[in-house]
């Protein structure tokens, strides 16, 4: 099967992976009424009961649940995906989120490098030294990492860094939000926003509203990379190819670096290629524990209000991402290892 | 001919048997898994005490559910303690001492943990058992049936790896009102995808195998063949995933519990109790920090377990 | 190939004694191993699987793994003690002086790196010799690989040194692909450009194989290891390589060790043949020698295993029991249980090997 054979194939299968995604979770947002009803965002407090009523019926709320489905659909496929928010403050759903995306957009990239700069050495270590005490050592922190509950690490270091460096005296990172000046316009992603409009001091703003957040995404998630790391390269440094690299004379630090990583790293970058994406859909607890407004956050808000059109579009675009990451990072393993052909 | 039976379902254990020893000697001397273990095993006794330790009504203070702060002693610690916060922080003159200070109810936290490990222990092993049970049973089916039902079982499972996990705990939760079983369920759904993958593959290629071909030469029915032969050799990995997952199962439950999706705000259990403290994070930081560390050290210890086990039943690392 | 002389031997093995740490035990790998290779000739390390070949050549390379250690034994080359020798010792005479090729080529070269890559870094590891290399070039107009060996014993014969002047990395980096295309071409592959640009994955084994042993000759090496390297190979292909070493020991000079459990690839290429069994050599001799007049009872039995195409009636013997189990070998001389002239002393003192005729050696108590 040739490489653009598989790639369609695949997105054929979103295709269906979306449809299905969408029945079951309309069914659960639309179908169990809870908080506020799904019109409310529609309607504000001047209307009368018959306009309510006329509003309801333009998008199809007194039908029955599966024709309501299909009236979404329309909508969906009109590129209009509702009205989402509280009572009477209704906002078209999908300018919401593309609003907060930029935010959630940038908290996964700097969590992802983190992740990357400090768990892959990390993995490395931990194999090379294999059963060592720097293998132990690193073990101990990648294993803590994961082992953490988000929720905490979070308010750790925002009373460390942020209370009681004060107390101290010290220089202190903030503890919330994205940024005390203002929110992004352009890209809606601030740092790029700043860098395009050249305001460097909200570039370093945000930079160091940064700091905290996307550093507790990390903690949690290098151990996890340097574990897959570290299993990678045993395996790898247990080939033959290396005792043959050996032979040849080479140094231990050339053997490592250009026989085995390369081999080693292959799933490393495959699982951080998923990682990424699954940031992408916004960290929920560190997003709520920073008060960083991302799309993670509004989810959470949508959950909370039994908001159905949000948590449909939110958990789409969700969906999505994590396929096209998986076709993504398929496709990219194949350039990685001159041995695989589709 | 019966004792031909018997001698082959010995040798079978004993060969069983002697990979279980060679298992455990390699466990023995991996030391992380040796600390988990040792740790685990505190938490799981401490888990079973508890009640007797700590009265169990001392959860539910008089007046609940109605009155909810009868007490002048929320969010308190002891002056006379040997660790102190700095200002901000309500001090407690009183006779009681609180090792760790007091939650929002005025509850001793100390006590409000101990009371709180069953809780988390109890859940987190009912839901990993539930999603692997679940997850495996699906893998099995997919894999030795194959065609279409195996098709459509990946596809099934397929659809909810796609999902966010956390989400759809979450919306699930949320339609279906706020008690134990429906958050147990929500999890559970979340978690049982990897089982069937695991299985299925292990069914797959368990099914190739002579002893597979000569079952069914002698007319074994496939529930047989696929329950009494082929669950009893595949079931290494997925024991190896139930206790890795276990520790990642206890910190999704106790963050739903924190994101307030427990059934009483009373409840003692670690995300509940750290959810108090949210409020209050910088003049009682204790109500947040210690929940919270219990939580970590009792995932941490099923993890070095599990990542023990991992490294000690991978096949390529053994020798 | 002079084997009359009395050179003294570029490398002399005392008594090697390895044990392997294991969880079921130690196994006693080799338990005494005394060999002496000469110069420019090939000794073949012949003898069932497990005998301990591998694990000698591993030894001499400074290759073992990590669970296995020296109990005793010297391993001299040009006299001086390998076993004594630091770790980047080792590794400088890993680059210059040793090259071992092994069994699978398959497995022993890196996938995901082209042939290129894993050529070209042997070369650039000897900055010397490509400044030599250079220095050719610019002399005679054009550079061949064979230039550099023939240098290579000028420089030992005159004790020169020469002249050494400064290059450019960018320049080395062409002179070691101009020699990597070469070498290739002296181990009979066509199209070297092309085979460079490949991966293993993509070269047949028989390809694979050459390419090995063009990387163990960059090196220029005293000593050429080659470990089973026909195993793994189709008997057509297998005569092609033998062949082909052949070739390349008339035009080359190093000292070579043909690992093998084969006593035709022996016969076909060796000069004298080590025998091994059980940890330890039991015979050498040379190769007509040996044949002609096998001394020690396994060597014999081992002889009259092979079918003779001469005599189709012949009853093939095999040897009774099996190869010993080096957790707990048998005590004495190890191959005493499977051998029929056993004597009460055999089981109790291992035989030290000793010249019993004219550049014939056995370690047998029958002697």
């Amino acid at each position: 099967m040739k490489l653009y054979e598989y790639v369609i194939r695949r997105l054929i299968l979103l295709v269906f992976v979306l449809l299905s995604v969408s029945v079951i979770v309309f069914y659960f947002a639309r179908g169990f009424p809870t908080g506020i009803a799904p019109w409310a965002p529609y309607i504000h407090p001047k209307m009368t009961a018959e306009q309510i009523e006329e509003v309801k019926r333009a998008h199809g709320f007194d039908k029955p649940l599966v024709e309501q489905y299909f009236y979404w659909l329309r909508d969906v496929l009109h590129g209009d995906w509702g009205l989402t928010g509280a009572w009477a403050q209704g906002r078209p759903a999908n300018e919401v989120f593309f609003n907060h995306f930029g935010y959630t957009v940038e908290l996964a990239v700097a969590g992802t490098i983190l992740t990357i700069i400090i768990g892959i050495p990390l993995g490395i270590i931990s194999a090379v030294k294999n059963n060592k005490l720097p293998d132990h050592i690193s073990r101990i922190i990648a294993l803590a990492g994961y082992s953490t509950p988000a929720y905490w690490f979070g308010f750790i270091l925002q009373l460390i860094f942020f209370y009681y460096f004060y107390l101290w005296g010290l220089p202190y990172l903030p503890s919330s939000g994205a940024s005390d000046l203002g929110t992004a316009t352009i890209t809606r992603i601030p740092i790029i926003d700043g860098l395009i409009t050249g305001n460097f001091a909200y570039v370093w703003d945000e930079f160091r509203h940064l700091i905290l957040p996307s550093f507790s995404l990390a903690f949690i998630s290098l151990g996890f990379l340097a574990r897959i790391v570290r299993a990678s390269m045993l395996e790898v440094l247990r080939q033959d190819y290396i005792t043959m690299a050996r032979s040849k004379g080479l140094k231990e630090r050339v053997v490592i670096y250009r026989h085995a990583l390369k081999n080693a790293l292959i799933p490393a970058v495959t699982l951080t290629g998923i990682f990424f994406a699954y940031l992408l859909g916004g960290a929920m607890i560190t997003e709520y524990v920073f008060s960083w407004p991302g799309v993670g956050q509004q989810a959470l808000r949508a959950v909370m209000q039994g908001d159905s059109n949000f948590i449909l579009l939110y958990t789409l675009v969700f969906a999505i991402i994590i396929v096209l990451a998986n076709l993504i990072v398929d496709v990219l393993y194949a350039f990685l290892d001159p041995r695989i052909k589709y | 001919m019966q004792s031909q039976k018997t001698e082959a379902r010995k040798s079978e254990w004993e060969a069983r048997l002697a990979d279980i020893k060679y298992t455990l000697h390699l466990l023995r001397k991996n030391k992380l898994v040796l600390a988990g273990s040792i740790l685990s095993l505190f938490f799981i006794i401490l888990g079973f005490l508890a009640p007797i330790l700590v009265d169990p009504k001392l959860a539910y203070p008089e007046g609940y559910p109605g009155d909810m702060y009868p007490f002048k002693r929320k969010y308190m610690w002891n002056a006379n303690h040997p660790i102190q916060w700095g200002s901000g922080v309500s001090l407690y003159a009183g006779p009681e001492f609180f090792i760790l200070g007091t939650d929002g109810w005025g509850r001793d936290l100390f006590k409000m943990i101990i009371l709180a490990i069953p809780v988390d222990l109890y859940n987190a092993a009912i839901i990993t058992i539930g999603a692997a049970l679940f997850g495996t049973f699906l893998g099995a089916i997919a894999g030795y049936s194959g065609g279409i039902i195996d098709e459509a079982l990946l596809r099934i499972t397929d659809i909810f790896f796609a999902f966010p996990g956390l989400l759809l705990a979450l919306v699930f939760a949320a339609m279906f009102g706020r008690t134990i079983e429906t958050l147990r369920l929500a999890i559970m759904l979340v978690w049982w995808p990897p089982y069937v993958r695991l299985m299925r593959g292990q069914v797959l290629s368990e099914k190739e195998k002579p002893y597979v071909e000569a079952l069914k030469a002698l007319g074994a029915g496939p529930f047989r063949i696929l329950f009494r032969h082929i669950l009893p050799n595949s079931i290494y990995p997925i024991l190896v995933q139930a206790t890795m997952d276990f520790g990642g199962v206890i910190l999704t439950f106790s963050a739903l519990m924190f994101l307030g999706f427990s059934p009483s705000p009373a409840l003692p259990e670690l995300g509940n109790l750290a959810a108090d403290g949210y409020g209050h994070i910088f003049d009682a930081p204790w109500v947040l920090i210690f929940p919270g560390l219990t939580m970590l050290l009792i995932s941490l210890s099923f993890n070095l377990i599990g990542d023990g086990l991992r490294d000690v039943l991978d096949p390529r690392l053994r020798r | 190939m002079n084997k009359k002389a009395p050179n003294k031997p570029i490398l002399e093995v005392e008594n090697l004694k390895v044990n392997f740490h294991t969880y079921r035990g130690e196994v006693k790998a080799l338990n005494g191993v005394d060999f002496k290779l000469y110069r420019r000739e090939v000794l073949a390390l012949v003898g069932e699987s497990g005998c301990g070949k591998s694990v000698t050549a591993l030894s001499i390379t400074g290759l073992l793994p990590e669970n296995a250690y020296i109990v005793d034994g010297k391993i001299l080359l040009k006299g001086e003690n390998l076993l004594e020798k630091s770790k980047e010792e080792m590794r400088k005479i890993r680059v210059s002086e040793i090259a071992i090729v092994f069994q699978d080529p398959m497995t022993f070269l890196n996938p995901v790196l082209t042939i290129k890559t894993q050529l070209e870094e042997v070369f650039m590891l000897q900055e010397d010799m490509l400044k030599e290399a250079a220095a050719i070039k610019k002399s005679k107009g054009s550079l061949q690989f064979m230039d550099l060996i023939k240098s290579k014993e000028k420089n030992k014969k005159q004790g020169e040194d020469v002249a050494v002047s400064k290059i450019s990395k960018k320049e080395l980096k062409e002179i070691a692909e101009e020699l990597c295309t070469d070498i290739l071409r002296l181990v009979k592959l066509p199209d070297p450009e092309r085979i460079l640009k490949q991966y293993p994955f993509e070269l047949s084994g028989g390809m694979r194989q050459r390419v090995m042993i063009a990387m163990a000759l960059a090196r220029r090496p005293s000593i050429f290891i080659a470990d089973e390297i026909t195993t793994a190979l189709d008997v057509t292909i297998q005569a092609q390589i033998l062949h082909l070493l052949k070739e390349l020991k008339e035009k080359i000079d190093t000292s070579v060790i043909m690992i093998t459990h084969d006593l035709s690839v022996a016969a076909e290429i060796a000069d004298r043949i080590a025998v091994m069994y059980g940890g330890n050599v039991v015979e050498i001799a040379p190769t007509v020698d040996l044949f002609k007049k096998p001394l020690h009872p396994y060597t014999q039995m081992l002889l009259k295993a092979i079918p003779d195409i001469t005599n189709p009636r012949e009853r093939l013997e095999s040897i009774p029991g099996t190869v010993p189990e080096m957790i707990n070998p048998p005590p004495g001389c190890r191959f005493h249980p499977r051998c029929k002239h056993a004597m009460p002393i055999c089981t109790k003192e291992r035989p030290k090997i000793k010249v019993v005729e004219k550049n014939h050696e056995v370690a047998c108590f029958l002697f």
